[in-house]
């Protein structure tokens, strides 16, 4: 196959910048022919030969198929446009706000002409660090847009807190666990990390986290603390503004939204056998099981005993005591719903002295990223009988796959990504000799089911 | 130039230094009209040795060209928005339209009177002198295909959400056909009854706009791209992916909705036609292969060439003698077919 010219599509609601990216796009001196198909409705004011507008229509089929259906337009304007394809190195697509990325991302999967001239590179989203949260509250097409990217730039970073921007950055990890999260302001960033990134870049991101290969845990965060016996308080609030202001811009705009800080969080307190990630881990089970107990409410100056689950109800400035008893000094562990940062916990005159973080669980989002990682080598058939039932079955729900295969008899990896129920795979470069053959798949989607895909990728082991 | 019956015998290929997107032969099948996807209008003259003529420019690419059928003026549409009307007697060409949008789809009337172009969602039909004279807009999704009605003055219009039938008038009139997917082409039988659209979803839709019925033929796997009437209108045939396939309306009953598999091509096929005489089909696909068929009565293809690369546009002349293949390395080839 001669080398296909790489596209990417640009999502994000009204308002998030991407007209300003576009524009920095046209206007950079980056040494690179860019293609921009931008929707009909687009403020791109440059009058450039490369920039197209294109009338988004979906073309869906009369079964009602989500995953078949296709951007007739673009079919229609890259068909046209790669008879001067000398003239251009990549395309980029704007979607409208409200587009689902789905159709638009499948084109490059399902039109057998376009998939022989273009490939898709990457879909990158651009979201609005101030509205997001209202955003994914109110539409489930914010949540898709972030699910489906490959690269979400959170943009307008200056006009939110710092406790905020990590509240943010969770919960988008905690929808699409392989994106590559980018934060800018003024939607300024290299533009070499989001066009022509040769995709999907699939090792490095199934290696950036691996919180989302184990299952879901109900709580972001926990670490142990050496307390003495006797009563410790334990303050929430006021995380400090440690992000730069930017004092440049309009501070009309500079509104922190009080109404999205955090209303309560829930907390379980255990007794450590001492302070290492070995005790955490022995604590996890316990942990979830509490998370799943009923909370008992605390209201600012409760004190909070182990073993039970509280619901602190916080404001600004709250305080809680803990109380711990005599002569049960040593370790003690702290769950929490949430990452400290996010609501400025911190225990007077004590520091954790080891923690670990957990995959974001927002349970409102009905989707997810789910990761296997496996050394053993895989049988190509079985993996395609499992994949092609897979997507049959569950298409609809999984919106994004991607992996790298160890596949038995084979020297190099098999690499592919997905779109609802159609993927495009290849292989690619060989296995290192110096790291173990691994694979690694993340299946982003809804309602998915962690212990059904480990029994799929399970029959697919090379006997 | 005479070849041996049922074969195409190429003549030397032509160096077009630009891929050919669309091409229209004169009435006479004298010359070549040949648009360039780079922005080149070149005219070739089979006949005579010389390079193309180059007469004119559409600046970022050429969408399509047309030919008055039995007259001298020519129409070009481009990527820069632009329609021409263009002589050839002359070699000038004038404006007639412009818009930000494309106009992807030029066609003649058979009487040469009035130019059919499309653009997005909007129809128009204009006259010899470049006059607009009727104008149809609103259309559920972007037009796709455009075809004159044989022996008629309505026009259709393929699109996403079913077919449009346009009389120019006066008073002018349209008539919705409406079927939930996306048309890719319009095709009509030789007597103007029957209207046959490939779909995205890989069926064929036939509607016979005489009787208002309409039909479904099954699903070939891939969406239809292209679709085709033989001259004396028995056959139909349509590619998807590299499925090529022919119905035979003399069959009766259930048989005539069995598509005959025309199984040559190994790779996606790229164009098909129909000799305007006879039941000549010609296929070409991007294993580089072009193929004559004689449609209902041999199963196999009846001759064989290779292309020197994936072919981009398949057009016959007005008689059926000469056929225009062009390929994606920017070449032109003329063959001549005597049946």
């Amino acid at each position: 196959m001669t080398s296909r010219i790489p596209v990417t599509v640009l999502t994000g609601f009204l308002g998030a910048g991407k007209t300003t990216l576009v524009n920095r796009i046209l206007s950079e001196n980056h040494g690179k022919r860019i293609a921009v198909i931008e929707n009909e409705f687009g403020e791109v004011g440059v009058d450039h030969e490369l920039v197209i507008g294109a009338d988004e229509e979906i073309f869906e089929t009369s079964n009602g198929c989500i995953c078949c259906t296709v951007r007739g337009d673009l079919i229609r304007i890259l068909g046209q446009l790669r008879k001067r394809r000398d003239r251009f190195d990549s395309v980029l697509i704007e979607t409208t706000g409200l587009a689902d990325p789905g159709p638009v991302a499948q084109t490059f999967f399902i039109d057998e002409e376009l998939k022989e001239h273009y490939a898709l590179d990457a879909i990158v989203t651009l979201v609005d660090a101030r509205h997001i949260e209202q955003e994914l509250a109110s539409s489930p097409i914010a949540l898709e847009q972030i699910a489906f990217a490959d690269v979400i730039l959170l943009n307008k970073i200056d006009l939110v807190d710092a406790a905020a921007l990590a509240r943010i950055e969770r919960r988008v990890r905690g929808i699409s666990a392989t994106a590559a999260v980018i934060h800018s302001r003024n939607a300024d960033v290299p533009l070499e990390r989001v066009l022509s990134l040769h995709a999907f870049d699939l090792e490095r991101a199934l290696a950036l986290d691996n919180a989302f290969l184990e299952p879901a845990r109900p709580f972001e965060w926990a670490g142990i603390y050496q307390l003495a016996p006797g009563r410790h308080t334990l303050a929430t609030g006021a995380p400090g503004h440690d992000h730069d202001h930017d004092h440049d811009h309009d501070h009309d705009q500079h509104t922190h939204d009080e109404g999205n800080r955090l209303a309560q969080v829930d907390l379980v307190l255990l007794p450590a056998a001492d302070a290492s990630a070995a005790s955490i881990e022995a604590l996890l089970e316990s942990a979830t099981t509490l998370f799943e107990s009923e909370a008992l409410q605390a209201a600012p100056g409760t004190a909070l005993a182990p073993r039970l689950r509280h619901r602190l109800q916080l404001a600004p400035g709250a305080q809680f005591q803990i109380d711990v008893p005599d002569p049960a000094s040593g370790c003690w562990a702290l769950f929490s719903e949430h990452a400290p940062v996010e609501f400025g916990l911190h225990l007077h005159g004590a520091k954790p002295l080891v923690q670990r973080e957990f995959g974001s669980h927002h349970h409102d989002l009905a989707v997810g990223s789910i990761g296997i990682s496996d050394a053993r080598a895989l049988d190509a058939n079985k993996v395609n009988d499992w994949l092609s039932y897979l997507l049959q079955s569950r298409g609809a729900d999984i919106l994004r796959m991607k992996g790298v295969l160890n596949l038995a008899g084979q020297n190099r990896r098999y690499v592919f990504h997905g779109v609802h129920m159609v993927f495009d795979g290849q292989l690619e470069r060989a296995w290192s000799s110096e790291a173990p053959r691994r694979s690694r798949l993340v299946f982003i989607g809804r309602h998915l089911d962690r212990h059904e895909l480990e029994a799929g990728f399970e029959s697919c082991i090379a006997r | 130039m005479n070849a041996a019956p049922g074969r195409l015998a190429p003549r030397e290929r032509t160096e077009l230094g630009d891929y050919p997107v669309d091409a229209a032969w004169s009435g006479d099948g004298r010359m070549l009209l040949v648009a360039g996807g780079e922005g080149q209008l070149l005219l070739l003259a089979p006949d005579a040795s010389g390079p193309p003529e180059l007469i004119g420019r559409h600046e970022g690419g050429v969408l399509a060209v047309t030919w008055q059928p039995a007259g001298r003026l020519f129409a070009s549409s481009g990527q820069d928005g632009e329609v021409r009307l263009w002589d050839a007697r002359t070699r000038q060409g004038r404006l007639i339209h412009s818009s930000q949008a494309w106009s992807e789809q030029l066609a003649f009337a058979d009487n040469g009177r009035l130019l059919a172009l499309s653009t997005g969602r909007t129809l128009q039909l204009f006259d010899q002198h470049g006059e607009l004279r009727a104008s149809f807009a609103g259309h559920a999704g972007a037009i796709a295909a455009i075809a004159w009605r044989p022996r008629g003055d309505q026009i259709a219009a393929a699109g996403n959400g079913g077919m449009r039938l346009h009389r120019p008038g006066p008073p002018a009139e349209s008539r919705d056909y409406p079927w939930p997917g996306a048309c890719l082409s319009a095709s009509w039988n030789a007597d103007g009854r029957l209207l046959a659209s490939g779909m995205q979803d890989g069926s064929v839709h036939l509607w016979n706009v005489a009787s208002d019925d309409e039909s479904q033929l099954p699903g070939l796997g891939a969406k239809v791209f292209a679709t085709g009437w033989s001259a004396s209108g028995r056959f139909l045939a349509a590619a998807a992916a590299s499925v090529l396939v022919v119905w035979d309306f003399n069959r009766k009953g259930a048989d005539a909705m069995r598509p005959i598999e025309l199984a040559a091509h190994s790779e996606r096929i790229s164009a098909l036609a129909f000799r305007p005489s006879g039941s000549w089909l010609v296929s070409a696909a991007r294993d580089r292969r072009l193929l004559l068929w004689r449609v209902g009565s041999a199963s196999e293809p009846q001759d064989a060439h290779l292309l020197a690369d994936d072919c981009t546009l398949l057009r016959f002349s007005r008689d059926g003698a000469r056929l225009a293949v062009g390929d994606s390395l920017g070449g032109l080839t003329v063959y001549d077919l005597t049946p």
